[in-house]
């Protein structure tokens, strides 16, 4: 905490504490404690203090115990020689405050003094304004609106937002449709800075609450001059041309946790807890900050909204009231920045961030259709307007995580020549490289989120893509050429569906993308350098070197009884999830099938078992199985669900297992093919002895180690001998046996146990001569 | 005959018990069990299942014409004629589909949708359950109007699915209402949803389940699969499968040709109306029998014949 803003927040609570202290004296004096309290057209009371204490203000009189109570929360303003946590006092100064604020307020309105009437002093009301709707009473609306203004000298603000409005975008902040509010409080740097923040802010659908000034001159004056559009429409809502003003967004945040929050006055925990969890809002002080309007900060960092200021301020950086940074300073002149304008775009784009707003794509802004229609589709060479790789083509794509500050979100950019360019049916290099920041984007994430390039490219209309990495191959179709769609459409495609898709863990997304040979062939080493690094880090991820597994429950709608428990080592059985893309999973959807089961209680680690594991499959299975081994087919494995890619199944004689793929069709030694036996290992079953897996568990170290590994594989079909022979190869060479793959027999050399026996005895397996399995 | 001994067993979990309507309109509550349907010598079934029946504020234009001869003359009569010869149909509820703000069906809005819901709640006492037109975006402007407009009348909305549900889930604790959880036939889907509603810290007793209604013949073995599923997870223990479910085998039970076709099908199906009535009503008494604690239905016999298997299969004397 900084003892500055300590500081001058308690002295800012002093002030406005004896403020109002004297407003209330004053007012009682004169008009009677009995005197009637409310803000118009709420039925909140006084909805901060409501909402903190429970009690419901309803006269003059009323305020006096809250008054009191505002005073007792006062510590004394830090002497200089002392040096403490301030935060505790600091955020009690800072409830005191909007006390404070809220009680003046209503002695206003008591006082006819609000909604406040805004001298205009010369600036001319657009009579343009026609849809500005305000619910202050007695006021007209719209052109009718600004022409009395106009006449009578006065454009009066808005008063605490309505309860129907209220309802209305209470609703829209919880169910996410509007991302967050701004409270601003001051002047910009300019005129022209405050439209453009409040242009940005609308442009994200954000809702915008006006406050405050800076000697006189508040960011309400500069909007109005500007001609911009102010009311309930437009998402603007001039509050005041006082700091005091800044309670009407906090009475809100309050009333929006009352109304949908369900929680009652007095709640305050749930109240501030529901705010900072799900209102996504921020403070953004423009111009000079003054001892009240830190004490008003505080204030608001106590329902969990940050502040960023845009002068020189000290920060409050850790977080812990907040869900990131308390307060920001980014004083404005020395935002990096082209003009003030670009500074204004940067400063936006800040308070999104401390404030951790997720924003909605709402659309994929490109001139073809988008949508999983068009993912299926297959452009012929023909109907092509240009190529990407394939055959002798030149492409990579590589996602990945990059710093904030690095990362302009929805930046495209291309280097190179664009498709207006291209000879009809050339193939031309391509790269793209797409930059990712974000709170919770992780570097293991970076693979999972590029192999989903692949089908996001490919909802495009006109746009067909295969592959990945760099055996990506892209196809674009003369029609979607001439509807306008360019190269830097691929980036915007990728920045809208990674927001869309990912937004739990994406905040920016920056796509530059090349098309100079040279340019191409150089990043495409340097992507290469990563994918390998990448395959690296995979191989090298074992399941001791981590302290999580994970575990899919998504086939129990036909399954019932069938979890997936996957670690490193082992891909579940349908061969889509690995333990990384479940780890994402779960980051970005942490009610979903996708679970984190700690490694605790180690019970054998030859077989696998682990007390925790078990724990989780007896409660996810229905109650059915109660162990499960990670690493044996013999003693509890892992359940089959039915869309395994290969089966495993004991061969008694040949003391080995057969392994039979999804695409062999053709009989196998056990007197079974695949759909027989899909349907006796199948449906959530734990069948010793068999067990469902995905094609690439063959490679791994953890294959059926406590049977003793790919050495007990007797019997494959051929297909998986051929699509994974390299793999196989060397995980044969890796176990010692270099010459294993000859001597599994396959489906064309033996369909029988007799035959199969035959065969191994003539190449001599090792499994002959292994411990026996049963 | 010798005295056979029931084996018995014991469950930790409960099924929470939501009471819809209220408000000086009568009440009905629903759930509320520790054991699995009409198994009282097991646990005990505080509230039999309930009943409710379907009226549009539209007539229907691909009803079946066996329940056009039932309800044609309140169709045309109005909404609160239907309702009222709803509940003396038997109905324990009534449940308004805001059918006409579909865009296909004349696209209505909120205050007609508000209109509706005032129509029915003047024309009878019993709890009302409100469905949207079926189409989250429709759903979520009509449904929040009629939550806003009826405050306090523990009105049952729905549907909530995972799209649209913190729309409605909003709304339904501004208003004190109830929602109806929807998932397409899937026991973690639904137990997912019932999580995502609560994370919203809408209470548990506020949320009825709707798991899908499959009609016979038409996926009925997956919903009382999936109905049976999270029943026992719920007895088990677990809270987020604790809810009461209701299901619609109305709508689904006369959708198919089998309840709306009169010529050209085999003459052993017998005649349209007998059929369609036996369509509905196995339908209707398979999901009593895997834990429906609300079933919407549509054809007065039908109703009949399920409330005469209600009455029987609640009563303890056996
Ligand atoms: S088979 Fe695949 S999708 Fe199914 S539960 Fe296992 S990992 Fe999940
Ligand atoms: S395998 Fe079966 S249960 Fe698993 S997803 Fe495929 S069809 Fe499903």
């Amino acid at each position: 905490m900084s003892k500055y803003i300590a500081t001058a927040a308690i002295r800012g609570s002093h002030a406005i504490v004896l403020e109002a202290e004297k407003t209330l004296s004053q007012a009682i004096k004169e008009l009677g404690p009995d005197t009637p309290v409310a803000f118009t057209n709420t039925a909140y009371f006084l909805p901060t203090i409501y909402g903190y204490t429970g009690t419901k203000v309803q006269t003059l009189g009323d305020m006096v115990p809250i008054m009191e109570k505002a005073r007792s929360f006062l510590a004394p303003v830090p002497a200089d020689r002392l040096w403490l946590p301030y935060l505790g006092e600091t955020l009690d100064a800072g409830v005191a405050t909007l006390f404070a604020e809220e009680i003046i307020m209503g002695v206003r309105f008591v006082r006819g003094e609000q909604p406040e009437r805004m001298p205009l002093n010369g600036i001319k009301v657009q009579t343009s304004e026609v849809s500005g709707a305000f619910t202050s009473p007695d006021e007209e609306v719209g052109a009718g609106r600004a022409a009395a203004a106009q006449s009578n000298g006065h454009y009066t603000l808005n008063g605490p937002i309505d309860d129907i409005q209220l309802r209305t975008w209470g609703i829209q902040l919880v169910d996410g449709r509007m991302p967050g509010f701004a409270a601003i409080v001051g002047c910009a740097k300019s005129n022209e800075v405050a439209v453009r923040i409040v242009r940005e802010l609308q442009r994200r659908g954000i809702l915008i609450f006006l406050c405050g000034n800076v000697n006189g001159r508040s960011i309400i004056h500069q909007l109005l001059e500007e001609g911009v559009q102010l009311g309930y429409d437009t998402y603007t809502v001039p509050f005041g041309t006082d700091t005091v003003s800044a309670i009407y967004p906090l009475g809100f945040a309050t009333r929006s946790a009352l109304t949908f929050g369900g929680m009652t006055g007095g709640q305050a925990r749930d109240i501030l807890l529901y705010n900072k969890n799900r209102v996504f809002a921020f403070v953004l002080a423009l111009g000079e900050v003054d001892d009240l309007k830190y004490a008003t900060a505080a204030g608001a960092i106590t329902y969990g909204f940050p502040v960023i200021a845009d002068t020189l301020i000290p920060q409050i950086l850790p977080t812990g009231i907040t869900t990131y940074e308390h307060v920001v300073s980014m004083p404005f002149d020395e935002i990096e920045g082209k003009d003030d304008l670009e500074r204004a775009d940067r400063l936006v784009e800040r308070c999104i961030e401390v404030r951790g707003v997720k924003i909605r794509m709402a659309q994929v802004d490109i001139p073809v259709a988008y949508g999983s229609a068009f993912e299926g589709e297959i452009i012929r060479r023909d109907a092509m307007l240009a190529e990407f790789g394939g055959k002798g083509g030149i492409t990579f794509e590589y996602l990945k995580m990059a710093d904030s500050e690095d990362v302009q979100d929805g930046r495209v950019e291309l280097e190179g020549p664009d498709l207006d360019t291209f000879k009809e049916g050339a193939n031309v290099p391509l790269g793209i490289v797409v930059e990712v920041a974000g709170r919770k984007m992780q570097k293991d994430f970076e693979s999972v989120l590029e192999r989903q390039i692949h089908h996001m490219i490919n909802g495009a209309e006109g746009v067909q893509h295969i592959g990945q990495r760099d055996i990506a191959w892209v196809r674009i179709a003369k029609g979607s050429y001439q509807r306008g769609f360019r190269l830097r459409h691929l980036g915007s495609i990728l920045h809208a569906k990674l927001h869309a898709d990912y937004s739990a863990i994406v905040d920016k997304v920056q796509v530059k993308i090349y098309t100079n040979k040279a340019k191409v062939e150089e990043l495409r080493e340097v992507a290469r350098g990563v994918y390998n690094e990448r395959n690296i880090k995979t191989a090298n991820l074992t399941d001791e070197s981590v302290d999580t597994f994970y575990s899919c429950t998504l086939c129990q709608s036909f399954a019932p009884s069938h979890v997936c428990i996957i670690n490193p080592e082992r891909v579940g059985l349908c061969g889509a999830y690995n333990w990384l893309d479940c780890k994402a999973s779960y980051e970005l959807n942490p009610t979903g099938p996708n679970q984190p089961i700690a490694k605790k209680g180690l019970i054998s680690a030859e077989k696998g078992e682990w007390e925790s594991a078990n724990q989780f499959l007896y409660q996810h299975s229905n109650s059915t199985f109660n162990r499960l081994t990670l690493y044996s087919v013999m003693d509890a494995p892992m359940t089959a669900c039915g869309c395994f890619e290969c089966i495993m199944m004991l061969i008694p004689e040949a003391n080995g297992f057969m392994v039979v793929s999804r695409e062999d069709t053709g009989m196998t030694p056990a007197g079974m093919a695949f759909s027989t036996l899909a349907g006796v290992a199948g449906g959530g079953q734990q069948s010793p002895g068999m067990m469902g897996h995905g094609k690439y568990y063959l490679v791994s170290k953890k294959f059926i180690p406590k049977e003793g590994g790919l050495k007990r594989v007797v019997w494959m079909s051929a297909n998986l001998k051929e699509s994974m022979e390299s793999e196989l190869r060397e995980a044969c060479q890796r176990i010692g046996e270099p010459g294993l793959i000859d001597k599994i027999a396959d489906g064309r050399n033996a369909t029988t146990v007799e035959q199969l026996m035959a065969f191994l005895e003539e190449v001599g397996h090792p499994a002959l001569t292994m411990e026996s399995l049963i | 005959m010798p005295a056979i001994l029931v084996p018995t067993e014991k469950w930790a979990g409960k099924v929470r018990e939501v009471t819809l309507g209220g408000d000086s309109r009568k009440k009905v509550v629903v759930g509320g069990e520790t054991t699995l349907p009409f198994l009282h010598f097991d646990g005990v079934i505080p509230h039999a299942p309930a009943i409710a029946i379907d009226v549009e504020d539209v007539a229907p234009q691909n009803w079946s014409p066996v329940l056009g001869a039932v309800w044609g003359d309140v169709m045309r009569e109005g909404l609160a004629a239907w309702a009222r010869k709803a509940v003396e149909a038997g109905a324990d509820m009534v449940a308004l589909t805001l059918r006409s703000a579909d865009p296909d069906m004349g696209n209505t809005g909120p205050a007609e949708a508000v209109e509706a819901v005032k129509k029915v709640l003047a024309a009878v006492d019993v709890p009302l359950i409100v469905y949207g037109p079926g189409i989250a975006a429709k759903d979520n402007e009509v449904l929040v109007a009629v939550s806003d407009a009826f405050a306090g009348k523990r009105l049952a909305l729905g549907l909530c699915e995972d799209k649209n549900y913190r729309t409605i889930v909003a709304t339904c604790m501004a208003n004190g209402h109830i929602v109806i959880a929807n998932s397409p036939i899937d026991i973690n889907l639904a137990k997912q949803l019932n999580i995502l509603i609560t994370d919203m810290d809408m209470p548990g007793d506020r949320i009825l389940m709707d798991p899908t209604t499959g009609a016979l013949g038409y996926g009925l073995e997956y919903t009382y699969s999936v109905m049976e599923r999270l029943r026992v997870a719920a007895l088990l223990g677990d809270s987020m499968t604790a809810m009461p479910m209701i299901l619609n085998p109305g709508r689904e039970g006369w959708r198919f040709k089998e309840a709306k076709t009169r010529d050209g099908v085999p003459t052993q199906w017998g005649d349209l109306e007998g059929r369609g009535i036996a369509w509905e009503t196995t339908t209707a008494i398979a999901q009593l029998q895997a834990g429906a604690d609300i079933l919407v239905m549509r054809h007065p016999k039908a109703v009949g014949l399920v409330k005469r298997a209600i009455a029987s299969l609640m009563a303890t004397n056996y």
